[in-house]
């Protein structure tokens, strides 16, 4: 009975810890998604990245993003070159849009059903995407706002989103990038999306 | 990927890593998008607002609009039902604006080319950082040159103002727009020198007894009132004549249908002015009161027999004729339409003042059924930049022929070709405004030597286009949607209706997205950092707006509220003016070294093994600007090559082939297209639709689709009096593919 009982307090705990670092990554992989700039795309940026890969153990994805470290000159006129190339607008190339409506809502459009979905959603968790210049279903404030969830512990919420609104238009959006993104930062920083949002098996 | 850890593996165990990364150090830096707010609980529901004012500009007609809007997201356009003019119609092209506003190709932050102008590399900047490089590379342009070294080439409703500020307050009267000098200026200039007045497409079709089309082929070209005030006419009687090579959508309403020889349409109206002028089947009375010179131009035109304009037109005597009569017949209750689209052969000046000649001759103006202006609304304010003391260098003064009845701007060819020969002086400088100068101008390579030979090009579009690839620095503009600027002013559709008017200003229908911009705004941004500020006439697109109006005593408010469509009580249209003149015989032109009356002026004809290459409308489309338009190009997405069902039979094709097309200077299309064998083409040309085929890969619909025409037409023409080009002076041959 009583080692019933402080097990469970001490699961929650750690499922609270688990929850926490979660949002963080969340958080941090929403950054990643995000026009890069000066004011948080900086070297302690990217040594946390690399950090975090060296946490996982994703060996080749280390190895990658160091040696385009020490290749770049300029890593953040890089990155802006490749986001703008990846998700803005490229010549010559496709653009792999960031937006779940592009991929759900059946003929590419932005603002479409997902979109007005995914803010219902946000709204409805209390939580509404604000002074942004990108769509709610922009995938940097998806992440954002499975950082706010996972920040207060609210598991169900998450898996529901995770489910109905994230995964069926990412693992279409993974697929694009596979062909497309070919900047290690961007590759990886897709893959690590997908590990840290596809269910466990 | 080798991953050995589960996510849940990795957040139990990562905590002693993850404490060696310090993420939450990292996330803090950059404030969340994502805030709280009060809980709206789920399945809650939200109303769908009709939001009014909107203008259409998917074609320059711009029907007036309402748009449906739950949540800040536009969900579908109709028609105004207020409006007078389009009423709730919409064209398809109106319908699929949703698809233009919401599309993820639209270009949503100012960007600079960091690779080649034509192969570029975008890297997004930020506003201050676009601007103030396009006012410090203009500025060392006009500091180095001059202001004539910057050439303009804008197009559309926003446009205007600041292409206005570079020709008026900058100086440079280096202009060239398409809708004048690839499109209608001919036919505006040409009516000047005949009746004064820029024509318009102001006949009274509803009403008339005859409709006279010379290539217009409505149905395929769809402008919504246009199109009421010809379905109106024909479902009232009205005979209907067409003249074209092609077996058009109107064509196929025609009472007489004529196959006329590319080119030679101005050998037919001289043959029918003077069959009716020689046989007394004018109006004797119209042309002694308002004409000028008409005796010189009867005596002028009397080369022209039936049987000479049969064998140079190569249609029958009987039918110009029977045309020439029924016209006669149903006189002055016809309607002589003056086109629009007219830049055909480089002859086309001369065709234009005949139809407008033609409209004299049968007194058809003032009158139902006849060439009748409407009586609009006036006395909305102007709101411009105002002219500096530069006295202007002009192109016109160096060049052999002066165009003296060139459109406003500066000819296209004395630009480009000053450009790429650096005389008589360098043209540095470009800024493109809504244009696609490699869609509209004939010659791409020209237009392209032209673009590489600049120090700056800056381009605002809403679009990738094929010209933005060109540009140095690239800014996005809101679209039609998204912002106010033209004040669209009529009266209702039918002159039989009561007669109204209506002002209906543009307003936005839902907020801009992303970090798109106004055309005031930008312009007004750039002329500060270029040292022009103080000359800035409006601050912001709402003032500009509300001052217009309030030359009517209405505001945006006041609009809003009702309806988005003023309407006012208007004026019977018809009526001559006691000033009213059709001048036949044109002293001014035979001045300038024009011929004073209409002239006829061959084309040279297909040479052996190559037919004529002729473009047009397709009814769901307005050329390369919808052409990533996901509805659109669903129902459309290619240009069928219409082909003589004789020649594809001696040729050896058959509906469907897969074709590319070959000119005569050996340029080859980049592209194909299917072969649709029909007995509706005469056997010396081949129809495509304009507008297809873009270069652009940024545009992953309408990129490589169907033949882009423009990129056949190498050999230019240029119309001596205005200017503006022909564009139908070049010939393929069909290169069969599969």
């Amino acid at each position: 009975m009583h080692s019933t009982e402080s097990q469970a307090p001490k699961l929650e705990t750690e499922l609270s810890t688990e929850a926490s670092l979660l949002s963080e990554i969340y958080g941090f992989l929403a950054l990643a998604m995000r026009y890069p700039d000066s004011s948080f795309l900086d070297g302690q940026f990217l040594d946390a990245y690399e950090a975090l890969l060296q946490s996982l153990e994703w060996k080749e994805e280390y190895a990658d993003m160091q040696k385009w470290r020490s290749q770049t000159g300029d890593f953040l006129n890089d990155l802006q070159i490749e986001y703008t190339q990846l998700f803005i607008n490229a010549s010559p190339g496709t653009t792999i849009p960031p937006y779940a409506s592009v991929y759900m809502d059946g003929d590419r459009s932005i603002q479409g059903k997902t979109t007005e979905k995914i803010k219902d959603f946000y709204r409805s968790c209390g939580y509404e995407v604000t002074s942004s210049t990108e769509p709610p279903d922009h995938i940097q404030h998806e992440l954002e706002f499975l950082a706010a969830l996972a920040g207060e512990n609210r598991r169900e919420e998450e898996t529901l989103f995770l489910h109905s609104l994230f995964r069926p238009w990412f693992i279409r959006f993974l697929k694009h990038s596979i062909q497309e993104a070919r900047h290690p930062f961007y590759r990886v920083s897709i893959q690590l999306i997908d590990f840290f949002t596809k269910e466990e098996q | 990927m080798a991953i050995h850890l589960s996510r849940r593996n990795f957040l139990k165990t990562a905590s002693i890593a993850a404490a060696s990364v310090p993420l939450s150090k990292v996330v803090a830096k950059a404030e969340t998008g994502v805030a709280k707010a009060p809980l709206v609980p789920p399945g809650s529901f939200k109303d769908t607002d009709t939001v009014v004012g909107g203008v259409c500009e998917m074609c320059f007609w711009r029907c007036q609009l309402v748009g449906k809007v739950r949540d800040g997201r536009l969900v579908k356009i109709e028609g105004n039902p207020k409006s007078i003019d389009n009423g709730a119609s919409i064209c398809a092209r109106g319908n699929a604006g949703v698809k233009l506003l919401y599309d993820p190709d639209r270009l949503k932050y100012p960007m600079k080319n960091v690779g080649k102008r034509g192969a570029p590399k975008w890297q997004r900047i930020t506003w201050d950082e676009a601007l103030d490089t396009c006012a410090t590379k203009l500025k060392n342009v006009i500091d180095e040159h001059g202001p004539e070294s910057l050439a303009i080439f804008p197009h559309g409703a926003s446009a205007s103002y600041p292409f206005h500020f570079f020709e008026h307050t900058v100086g440079t009267p280096n202009v060239s727009e398409a809708s004048f000098f690839q499109c209608r200026g001919i036919r505006d200039m040409a009516y000047m020198a005949t009746i004064e007045q820029p024509p318009g497409e102001n006949v009274d079709m509803p009403n008339t007894k005859v409709i006279f089309l010379l290539g217009g082929h409505f149905g395929e070209n769809v402008h919504v009132s246009h199109l009421k005030r010809y379905l109106k006419g024909l479902e009232n009687g009205a005979k209907l004549v067409v003249v074209d090579p092609r077996f058009s959508a109107s064509a196929a309403k025609a009472d007489i249908w004529v196959p006329i020889r590319p080119g030679t349409d101005t050998a037919m109206l001289l043959a029918i002015m003077n069959y009716l002028i020689q046989n007394d089947k004018y109006a004797a009375d119209f042309v002694d009161e308002y004409g000028e010179g008409f005796e010189e131009f009867a005596e002028g035109i009397k080369e022209w027999t039936l049987e000479k304009a049969a064998a140079e037109c190569d249609i029958p005597v009987a039918q110009i004729k029977e045309v020439a009569d029924l016209l006669a017949a149903n006189m002055p209750n016809v309607a002589i339409h003056p086109g629009r689209h007219v830049s055909w052969y480089g002859n086309d000046f001369q065709r234009q003042r005949a139809l407008a000649c033609l409209t004299g001759v049968l007194g058809a103006f003032g009158v139902k059924g006849a060439f009748v202006p409407p009586k609009g609304p006036k006395g909305l304010k102007k709101v411009s930049w105002p002219h500096g003391d530069h006295d202007p260098d002009l192109l016109s003064d160096y060049a052999d022929n002066s165009h003296d009845f060139s459109p406003p701007g500066t000819p296209t060819d004395l630009i480009r070709d000053a450009a790429i020969t650096g005389k008589p002086y360098p043209i540095k400088g470009c800024v493109i405004w809504g244009q696609n100068p490699i869609q509209t101008i004939p010659n791409q390579e020209k237009t392209i030597k032209m673009l590489e030979q600049m120090d700056f090009v800056m381009c605002t579009d809403v679009m990738p286009t094929d010209i933005t690839m060109y540009a140095d620095i690239l800014l996005p503009e809101c679209s039609y949607l998204e912002r106010y600027d033209y004040i669209k002013t009529g009266t209702q559709w039918n002159f039989a209706d009561e007669h109204q008017q209506y002002i209906a200003p543009r307003m936005p229908l839902v907020d801009p997205e992303f970090e798109r911009k106004d055309g005031i705004w930008i312009t007004n941004e750039l002329a500060k950092r270029m040292g022009y500020g103080e000359f800035i006439p409006t601050k912001d697109q709402v003032e500009m707006v509300n001052t217009r109006l309030a030359g009517v005593g209405l505001s945006i408010d006041k609009i809003r509220a009702e309806d988005g469509i003023h309407i006012q009580p208007g004026k019977d249209p018809y009526g001559i003016s006691e000033d009213m003149t059709v001048i036949f015989y044109n002293e001014d032109l035979e001045d300038a070294g024009y011929p004073p009356i209409p002239t006829y002026i061959p084309v040279e004809r297909a040479p052996q093994g190559y037919m004529r290459l002729l473009y047009g409308r397709s009814p769901v489309h307005t050329f390369n600007r919808t052409q990533n338009n996901a509805w659109l190009m669903a129902a459309m997405d290619s240009t069928p090559v219409w082909l003589n069902d004789k020649v594809a039979s001696k040729l050896g094709f058959k509906e469907g082939d897969t074709v590319s097309l070959e000119n005569q200077d050996g340029v080859k299309s980049r592209t194909t297209a299917t072969v649709k064998v029909t007995p509706g083409i005469r056997e010396d040309a081949v129809y495509i639709y304009h507008g297809f085929g873009s270069i652009n890969p940024e545009l992953t619909i309408g990129h490589n689709k169907g033949i882009d025409d423009t990129s056949l037409i190498t050999k230019l023409a240029v119309d001596p009096e205005t200017g503006c080009h022909g564009m139908r002076n070049n010939f393929v041959k069909l290169v069969k593919v599969s």
